[in-house]
C-alpha cells in the first residue's frame, strides 16, 4: 500500500514523522503550483470550492507518483467539505484511476466503516502503545510548525532581515521532517526559538495590527491564498492568524475541546445564534475577538461560493459596523489574480495606517 | 398581531403549514407579494453579492415586510428530516436578515426547528416555541400545529398530483397536461417561484412537454433510491433530487424523455449533487439526457429559451434513435 493524502499547510510534516513507524509507506503529493491547480480545475465541477478543486488535483498528481490509495477525511455538513470524498471518488473512478478509497468518516455512518478506515490509516491496529507514541510526537511536530507560522507571522514587520527570518523557518521545518524521536525534535525546537530570538529588531515603532479569518483551508495555505500574511507583514503589520488545524482537531475529536473556538462561538452569539457549518460562526466570533484586542483591522479569506463563510460575511458587515472594524473580504479562487490582490491589500493598509494616525492625533488634542 | 410570512425559499415547501398554523393562533397573516422586478432590486441592494439568488431574494422579500408588519416569521428550520441539514444560510436566515436590516431580535419570529438528531420531537418543540410568541397555552399551540399538519398533508398530497405550489398559493389555472414528461429538477424555491426561474414550467409547456418535479414523486420511492448511493449527501432537498433522480431511471416510464435541472449559480449542494447526478446518469447504459440550467440575476430569458429548444430538439432526436445509442460512459 502507498498512501497520498491532501495538503493542508505543514500537514505532511507531522504525517511524514507518523507514518513510516507506522509501516504504512506514504507519498507526499508535490507541492501546490500553478499546474496542481489547472489539474482540479479541469477535472473538478466548475462551482464545487476551491479547496475540493486543489485536494483533487493532489490525489491526481499522488496517484501519478504511484500512489495506490488516498486517505481523506469526511464530514457530516452541512458544509460541502463533508461531501468532498464521496465525489472526488466518483471523478477518480470516472477518469479509470484504480485506488483504494479510505474515507474516515464520522461514525454515525456506520461504527464498522470507520475502525476499518481508522485501522487502515493506522497500518493495522488502532490502539498500541506504539501507536499512541510516534501519534503524540506528530501531534506536537504539527502543533510546533503552527507555532513557528505564528512567530513569522508576527515578526516579519518587526524584525530587520526579514531573509534571514524566512531561512529559519524554513530550515527547522526542513529539519522537522527527519524526526523521528522526542529528543530530536526538542533540540530543533529549542534551536529554532533560540535563533528566532536573536534576531535583530527594529526600533519599536507602533505596528498596525491585522487579523486573518476565515475558512481553514484558504486562510491556511499560503500557496493558495497568494500568501497574504506575508504581503501583509512586508507592508509593515503585525499579523495574527485565527485559523490553525490544531484547535480544529481538537475541536472535533471526541473528547477534546478547543478553547479557543468556544471562546470565538460565545463571542459570535449576539450575531450568530449557532454553528452554521464549517468555521463560518468561528470567523465571526474571531473577527470580534480581535476588535476587542484593539486590532485595526481584520482580513477575511474564504474560498469563492464557500457557504459558511458567506454568511459570515453578510454578518461580518455588521460587526465591522458596530465594532468599527475595518475588514477586507478577499474570496479566493482560481480566478483570483495576484496583483490585483496585491492592490486590495495595499490599499487597505494605507487605510489602516491612516485611520491609526488621526485616532491618536484626536487623543493628543483631547 | 401582523405577522409577515416572507415569499422565498422553504416557504414554497410549508406554505400551508405555517399559514395555518399562524392563523390558529390568532395571528394575522401577511405574505409578502410574488416576486417582482423591486423586490429583486432591493434583494440585490443589500444582500452580499456572494449569497445564492434566492437569498437574495428572500432577503427583498423581508424589506418588503419590514415597515408593514409587527412580528416577521424567519423559523430557523436547520433540519426537517433526522440525521440531515439543511444549506449554513437557511441555519442562518433570521441572523442574516437581523444582522443586513438592523431589525430586532423580537420583531423576528426565530425559533429553531431542528430533527435533525431527535426526528419529531425537535419538530414539535420548535412550533411550541413559535407558538409561545403568541399564547402561553402549550395545548391551544398543539391543537394549531395538529390543524396545520392536517393541511400540510392536504397540500402535499395536491402537490404529489401535479399541481404546482404558485397554483395553490395564488389559485392559478394549473397548466394543460401533456403526454411527454420532462423531469424538472431542483429545489422548490427555485422551481415554484416562476419569475425567477423566467416561468420554465409555462416555456416547457409551450414546447409540448409536461414537467415533474420532485414533489411529485412518492417520499418512500425517493428514499429508497436514495439508499442505493454509497453515502447519500446531508441536505434533505438535494437529496430528494438524486432519490427522484435515480426514481425516474431506474423505474423508467416511456413519456419520461430527458432531466432539466435548475440551479442557482452560487448553490453549495447542487454543485455537487448536481455533479454526482451527471455522473450517474451517465454510466447508465440507456440513459436519458440531461441539462444543468444555471440562474442568477443576470440570466437573460432569451439564452434559457435557446437552450430549451435546443433541448427539446435534442431529446426528440434522441428519442428517435434510442435503439443505437450506447453510452460511452456505460459500464457494460
Amino acid at each position: 500500500m502507498k498512501a497520498t493524502f491532501p495538503h493542508l499547510l505543514h500537514l505532511d510534516i507531522a504525517l511524514g514523522v507518523l507514518y513510516p513507524t507506522l509501516g504504512v509507506e506514504i507519498i507526499t503529493p508535490p507541492p501546490i503550483t500553478q499546474k496542481t491547480i489547472e489539474i482540479g480545475v479541469k477535472l473538478a465541477p466548475q462551482n464545487a470550492c476551491f479547496p475540493l478543486k486543489v485536494t483533487l488535483a493532489n490525489f491526481v498528481e499522488g496517484i501519478e507518483l504511484g500512489a495506490d490509495t488516498i486517505f481523506m477525511a469526511g464530514g457530516v455538513g452541512p458544509c460541502r467539505f463533508g461531501y468532498y470524498g464521496q465525489i472526488q471518488n466518483i471523478i477518480l473512478e470516472d477518469l479509470g484511476y484504480n485506488v483504494d478509497f479510505v474515507l474516515l468518516d464520522h461514525p454515525r455512518y456506520g461504527i464498522r466503516p470507520f475502525i476499518k478506515a481508522l485501522q487502515t490509516m493506522a497500518g493495522g491496529r488502532v490502539l498500541s502503545s506504539r501507536v499512541i507514541k510516534v501519534a503524540s510526537l506528530a501531534w506536537k511536530v504539527l502543533r510546533f510548525t503552527e507555532d513557528l507560522e505564528t512567530e513569522r507571522r508576527a515578526l516579519r514587520a518587526q524584525v530587520k532581515d526579514r531573509q534571514k527570518l524566512d531561512e529559519i523557518v524554513e530550515g527547522a521545518l526542513e529539519q522537522l521532517r527527519q524526526v523521528n524521536n522526542e529528543k530530536s525534535f526538542q533540540a530543533i525546537k529549542e534551536e529554532t526559538m533560540k535563533k528566532l530570538d536573536n534576531l535583530e529588531r527594529k526600533e519599536t515603532e507602533d505596528l498596525i495590527k491585522v487579523g486573518i479569518v476565515g475558512e481553514i483551508y484558504v486562510a491556511q495555505e499560503t500557496k493558495i491564498n497568494f500568501n497574504v500574511e506575508k504581503i501583509l507583514g512586508e507592508l509593515g503589520a503585525y499579523v495574527h492568524n485565527s485559523v490553525s488545524t490544531v484547535e480544529y482537531v481538537l475541536h472535533t475529536l471526541p473528547f477534546t475541546r478547543s478553547r479557543e473556538k468556544l471562546e470565538a462561538w460565545e463571542l459570535a452569539k449576539p450575531y450568530l445564534k449557532r454553528f452554521v457549518g464549517g468555521e463560518g460562526i468561528d470567523t465571526v466570533g474571531s473577527a470580534i475577538r480581535y476588535a476587542q484586542w484593539g486590532f485595526d483591522g481584520v482580513v477575511h479569506l474564504y474560498p469563492f461560493t464557500c457557504m459558511p463563510e458567506v454568511v459570515a460575511k453578510s454578518i461580518l458587515t455588521a460587526v465591522s459596523r458596530d465594532y468599527d472594524l475595518p475588514t477586507l473580504h478577499l474570496a479566493i479562487d482560481e480566478h483570483s489574480g495576484e496583483a490585483g490582490l496585491v492592490t486590495r491589500v495595499e490599499a487597505f493598509v494605507d487605510v489602516l495606517e491612516r485611520r491609526k494616525k488621526l485616532k491618536k492625533k484626536k487623543v493628543e488634542v483631547s | 398581531m401582523k405577522v409577515g410570512i416572507p415569499r422565498g425559499l422553504l416557504f414554497y415547501r410549508f406554505y400551508a403549514l405555517w399559514k395555518t398554523f399562524l392563523e390558529e393562533l390568532g395571528a394575522e397573516v401577511v405574505i409578502s407579494p410574488p416576486t417582482n422586478k423591486g423586490i429583486i432590486q432591493k434583494g440585490l441592494t443589500y444582500a452580499v453579492e456572494e449569497i445564492c439568488f434566492p437569498a437574495k431574494v428572500f432577503l427583498g422579500h423581508v424589506l418588503y415586510l419590514k415597515d408593514r408588519v409587527d412580528l416577521i416569521f424567519i423559523p430557523r428550520i436547520v433540519s426537517f428530516h433526522r440525521r440531515e441539514y439543511n444549506c449554513p444560510k437557511i441555519l442562518a436566515l433570521p441572523d442574516l436578515a437581523r444582522n443586513l436590516f438592523n431589525i430586532p431580535e423580537e420583531r423576528i419570529i426565530g425559533d429553531e426547528i431542528n430533527m435533525r438528531e431527535e426526528g419529531m420531537r425537535g419538530w414539535r418543540r420548535g412550533f411550541l416555541n413559535i407558538g409561545k410568541h403568541f399564547t402561553t397555552k402549550e395545548s391551544k399551540i398543539m391543537k394549531a400545529l395538529n390543524l396545520a399538519e392536517k393541511a400540510h398533508k392536504d397540500y402535499q398530497a395536491n402537490l404529489k398530483k401535479g399541481m404546482l405550489p404558485e397554483d395553490l398559493i395564488d389559485h392559478k389555472n394549473p397548466l394543460p397536461l401533456r403526454e411527454k414528461k420532462i423531469v424538472l429538477l431542483g429545489h422548490t424555491y427555485l422551481l415554484s417561484d416562476s419569475y425567477i426561474n423566467m416561468n420554465i414550467t409555462e416555456k416547457v409547456n409551450d414546447l409540448n412537454y409536461s414537467v415533474i418535479t420532485p414533489d411529485m414523486v412518492d417520499e418512500e420511492k425517493k428514499r429508497y433510491y436514495l439508499s442505493t448511493i454509497p453515502k447519500p449527501s446531508f441536505w434533505t432537498i438535494s437529496n430528494e433530487i438524486i432519490g427522484s433522480t435515480l426514481y425516474h431511471l431506474k423505474e423508467r416510464k416511456p413519456e419520461v424523455r430527458g432531466f432539466i435541472h435548475l440551479v442557482s449559480f452560487e448553490c453549495g449542494p447542487d454543485s455537487l449533487v448536481g455533479e454526482l447526478i451527471e455522473r450517474l446518469l451517465k454510466r447508465e447504459k440507456e440513459s436519458l439526457p440531461y441539462l444543468r440550467l444555471e440562474i442568477d440575476e443576470h440570466t437573460g430569458e432569451a439564452g434559457l429559451v435557446t437552450r430549451l429548444e435546443a433541448f427539446v430538439d435534442m431529446m426528440e432526436w434522441r428519442y428517435k434513435s434510442l435503439e443505437s445509442y450506447v453510452s460511452p460512459f456505460a459500464s457494460s
